[in-house]
């Protein structure tokens, strides 16, 4: 568990060695050492599980890559450094790859305190710093080396609040949120939206992200007679909210934002989370050929492992990473120019993913209305629940 | 009407859960006056081992329930003879850090054996629902409630009727008196810890049904809310726990009825600040009950330190100051500014801590106060950002000792608890008064540091600014320690009826302390803020706090050079282990627990 990167770093450079040698002198030197990307992410710490996941998507994705031939025949390998989702720790670990003249381009961090305090050493020190978990609106704000491929909330939440007023016919609705940037984000963006589609929001009440029991809470909801519950969570608490939902005996109908979509959703929630409608970015009936060749190379490499919305990420986050440097070669400057120039790259979220020059992000993420039936995810026929 | 009924019932269902920490927490404390910061820990471990019996072995729940209570036992036999029995000569702060040393390698040893991903834990209970009010409960409450009170009930009449009981409560009242009766005092503290573990596991198991969710968080959050309860309760009074718990669940549940679910902990908190400032030993402490610390100060031990000659300091100093002129990486220096900043942290706590006696748990409100300030005054005054940081400096000194003034007539264990709450609070305060912090989305575009007109933002000049701040407030401190004022602070930390028969004036002398030692840690707030650019609720934690405390007591209470070599080897060593990935913290825990056993009065000795 502890070295895969390492593992991954000393199995990619044996295997470019063997390529190199079979090849001639001359392209020996050029690809002996894999093209190296660091990652600065939570390996322990309470985010650890994040970490866990993105190794998951990069190590699959990474797989792929080299199948096809790596980067014009060079391996590609990252080295993830644990920060603990701590800003002091991340900046540590910022000069520590900009100051390495192995690592082409940085992905992460996880948090946001994490992520934008390392920004301005990134940002000086002329490495591209590509969040792809960076929902914060002012991430890509840090500077131009700045690129985020993370939903932007502006985007993804007017489509949860389409599923929950027009298509769901919800009126009147109580919002939870998580209480952090990302929550908070969303929930503005929630709301607006929510009331532009004509729906009266009665309560909205933000929790913090170690909080377990959440009863006195739903007396609240209770007491504004809403017709629907809209979940800002992630899976862990969304599920606790549900369970303890249904317990107290709320029987609305609950919508919740992409980022419950995982099979732990599914574990954690049991019975309670059947009949929760959910907008996800793709799903396991999913046609688009990017996202059966996933779920299909997740599943064959994980031991039948259903990937979740962090795994997505992290495949995509590197899949985005090769076609940048296949661009942008090893120069630094050319790879943030590049980000510039990547077109249509093949993507589980977006389908096909383009940057927006201007803001340094992907618009268009798809959108795919599901709901919970029978313990799985499905896609909702338009039936009411 | 009916909501009201509901949140009662609510609060007390919560409370239920909070209680089964709490009793155990105060039959520790109860025994060897000690905040076993490790009893999360087993709470933790007893959480996994249950999901390894119901879901690998499929074992019954009254099975389950022993097995469980079996393995948390030996857990904790091991924690009493390895990790604390070899302390009990030690410094009193000792076995206190060496509890939050075990629950890291715990929660990083359950960690990496289950990996970080959460599990479900389900209930082996039939899932029937009473209605009660406008909501239901199921058995498992009832399950919890039972385990709970019986437990409680057993010990109560452990403690009272039985011969084993007497000589725990024997030694709890005076150690060296009840070994010269004859009680085998290491077996009292045996059979404590294996009761307090084997319950902690329980309990970990239960609420894991509960919720249906076991995960490596939990452990931290049980043990600050059983801390809570049981301090509310009175330390080391076991009816107390459960009573304190149910108030603190009754506390939350209201706060979310009136004010909304964000403010929910900050109420919490509050409810302990609110007793210990009341009711200083709680609120079921009898009278007649020995008070909860010795009166003269054995809490931090007396001890010959270090001298270092004054040549050897100038040519450290000199060395660190000509280093980037050396081919040295920007990361060595960016750790080396990291660690500057945490020992201008480190030498505020050292001062209110070691020098005076108030061992704070809350120090990184400081950081927070002076980091916000700082930041607000910048960007929205257009302040010069020297002047702000030191307006940051400032501000936490006035804030902080003013927020900490209540806590002035508490002592020994009690200051920590109540640092550790108003820590909170500032937290959830930055968190809730979006008007002025931002709440939760932060402060983003914070300038670089500048002085003068000149930005510092390559590494050399931000590392040479730190570094001579911190030589400043260092050189400050040292000069302050050799006065009158050293003297006076020492005095009261060592015997505060003494001093006071002297004509010291506590609270005057604590305030002074705490007004330096919160400029000191504003200050590194303040540049932490410039050098981030961005900060939240978040940035600064409860787990810098603890850092900063570990740092203070490896380096040698009270001792100024020991807060900085202590800081450097703090934020050096996990780097060092940066190779160990995932093990780094569980390496970091093994020689923070080795370093409190083998050199429990720091590296360098207190002064």
């Amino acid at each position: 568990m502890s070295n895969i990167d390492r593992r991954t770093l000393v199995r990619g450079s044996l295997a470019a060695m063997m390529a190199g040698a079979a090849s001639s002198r001359a392209a020996l030197a050029q690809s002996a050492e894999p093209i190296l990307l660091g990652v600065s992410g939570p390996l322990t710490g309470p985010n650890a599980q994040y970490g866990a996941q993105w190794k998951q998507g990069f190590d699959l994705a990474l797989d792929e890559i080299h199948a096809a031939g790596g980067i014009n025949g060079r391996k590609l390998a990252y080295q993830f450094e644990d920060s603990q989702s701590d800003p002091r720790q991340s900046v540590a670990i910022a000069q520590k790859f900009v100051s390495d003249p192995r690592i082409v381009m940085e992905l992460g961090d996880f948090s946001s305190p994490a992520s934008m305090a390392a920004s301005p050493i990134y940002q000086r020190g002329g490495l591209v710093q590509f969040g792809f978990t960076n929902s914060h609106p002012d991430f890509t704000k840090g500077g131009d080396f700045m690129w985020s491929t993370s939903v932007s909330q502006a985007d993804e939440q007017p489509l949860l609040a389409s599923y929950a007023v027009r298509r769901l016919g919800l009126k009147k609705l109580a919002v939870l949120h998580l209480n952090t940037d990302w929550g908070r984000t969303s929930r503005d963006h929630f709301v607006k939206a929510a009331k532009e589609y004509g729906a009266e929001i009665a309560v909205t009440e933000g929790y913090i992200a170690e909080e377990r029991d959440f009863r006195s809470t739903l007396v609240r909801v209770r007491d504004a007679s809403p017709d629907g519950l809209i979940l800002i969570s992630y899976y862990s608490d969304g599920a606790l909210i549900a369970r303890q939902a249904r317990q107290v005996g709320l029987k609305q109908t609950i919508c919740a934002a992409s980022s419950v979509y995982s099979p732990k959703f599914l574990e954690l929630g049991g019975e309670a989370v059947e009949q929760v409608h959910l907008g996800t970015r793709y799903f396991p009936e999913d046609p688009r050929p990017e996202v059966k060749k996933f779920i299909a190379g997740f599943k064959a490499k994980y031991n039948g492992q259903e990937p979740d919305a962090f795994n997505a990420y992290s495949y995509d986050a590197m899949n985005m990473a090769a076609a940048v440097v296949k661009i942008g070669g090893t120069d630094r400057r050319a790879i943030r120019d590049a980000f510039a120039k990547v077109k249509d790259v093949s993507s589980v979220i977006y389908g096909q993913a383009t940057f927006d020059v201007e803001s340094r992000r992907v618009k268009g993420a798809m959108n795919a209305e599901l709901v919970v039936r029978k313990g799985q995810f499905t896609l909702w026929d338009g039936k009411p629940t | 009407m009916s909501s009201w009924l509901d949140y009662t019932i609510n609060g007390l269902i919560v409370g239920n859960v909070y209680a089964l920490v709490a009793v155990g927490l105060a039959l520790i404390f109860g025994v060897s006056r000690l905040i076993n910061f490790a009893q999360g820990s087993i709470y933790l471990v007893g959480a996994y081992i249950g999901w390894v019996a119901v879901v690998r072995l499929h074992t019954p729940l009254p099975l389950t329930i022993i097995v469980v209570a079996a393995a948390a036992a030996m857990v904790g036999l091991i924690i009493e003879r390895f990790g604390l029995r070899p302390l009990q000569n030690s410094v009193r702060i000792a076995p206190l850090l060496a509890t939050i040393g075990i629950s890291f390698v715990l929660d990083q040893l359950v960690m990496l054996t289950f990996s970080p991903n959460p599990r479900a834990l389900p209930s082996q209970l039939p899932d029937v629902r009473f209605q009660l009010g406008g909501g239901t409960i199921g058995p498992l409450d009832l399950l919890i409630a039972g385990v709970g009170l019986t437990s409680a009930l057993l010990l109560f009449v452990f403690l009272r009727y039985t011969k084993l009981g007497w000589a725990v409560r024997a030694t709890a009242q005076d150690r060296d008196a009840a070994m010269q009766m004859g009680v085998d005092v290491n077996r009292v503290n045996q059979a404590v810890f294996g009761i307090a573990a084997a319950l902690g596991g329980v309990s970990g198991m239960l609420v894991g049904m509960y919720y249906n969710q076991i995960d490596t968080a939990m452990s931290l959050q049980a043990t600050l809310k059983g801390v809570v309860a049981e301090v509310v309760g009175g330390a080391g009074n076991v009816p107390g726990a459960v009573i304190g718990s149910l108030l603190l669940g009754l506390v939350e549940s209201y706060g979310v009825a009136v004010f909304g679910t964000s403010y929910r902990n900050l109420f919490a908190f509050l409810l302990l600040v609110v007793v210990l400032v009341l009711r200083p030993s709680g609120l079921f402490a009898s009278a007649r009950q020995a008070p909860p610390e010795p009166l003269t100060g054995t809490f931090i031990a007396p001890s010959r330190p270090v001298r270092i000659p004054r040549w050897a300091l100038l040519v450290a100093a000199a060395a660190f100051a000509v280093l980037p002129f050396f081919p040295v990486s920007s990361y060595v220096l960016q750790t080396l500014i990291n660690a500057w900043l945490l020992g201008m942290l480190a030498l505020s706590l050292t001062l209110v801590a070691g020098t005076m006696g108030q061992v704070s748990l809350g120090h990184a409100a400081l950081l927070a106060i002076g980091a916000y300030t700082s930041a607000l005054l910048s960007l929205t005054l257009a302040v010069p950002v020297g002047l702000a940081v030191i307006g940051g400096g400032l501000m936490s000194a006035a804030l902080g000792t003013l927020l900490i003034s209540p806590s002035f007539r508490l002592r020994g264990h009690y200051v920590s608890i109540a640092t550790l709450a108003i820590g909170e609070i500032v937290s959830l305060v930055i968190l809730n008064w979006e008007s002025v912090t931002r709440g939760p989305i932060g402060i983003s575009g914070i300038p670089p540091l500048s002085l003068f007109g000149y930005d510092l933002i390559s590494p050399f000049s931000v590392y040479w600014f730190s570094f001579a701040v911190m030589l400043v407030l260092a050189l400050l401190q040292g000069r302050l320690l050799g006065s009158h004022l050293g003297r006076s602070f020492r005095a009261i930390r060592d015997d505060d009826i003494a001093a006071r028969a002297y004509g010291l004036s506590l609270n005057r002398y604590k305030s002074l302390a705490f007004i330096f030692g919160g400029f000191a840690a504003g200050v590194s707030g303040g540049i932490a803020a410039h050098l981030y650019s961005y900060i939240n609720h978040e940035t600064f934690n409860t787990q810098q706090s603890i850092l900063a405390l570990t740092v203070v007591i490896l380096g040698g209470l009270g001792n100024v050079v020991g807060a900085i070599v202590g800081s450097v080897a703090l934020v050096g060593l996990p780097e060092l282990f940066r190779i160990a990935a995932e093990y780094r913290i569980l390496i970091y825990g093994i020689v923070l627990l080795l370093l409190v056993r083998f050199r429990p009065q720091g590296l360098l000795g207190t002064i």
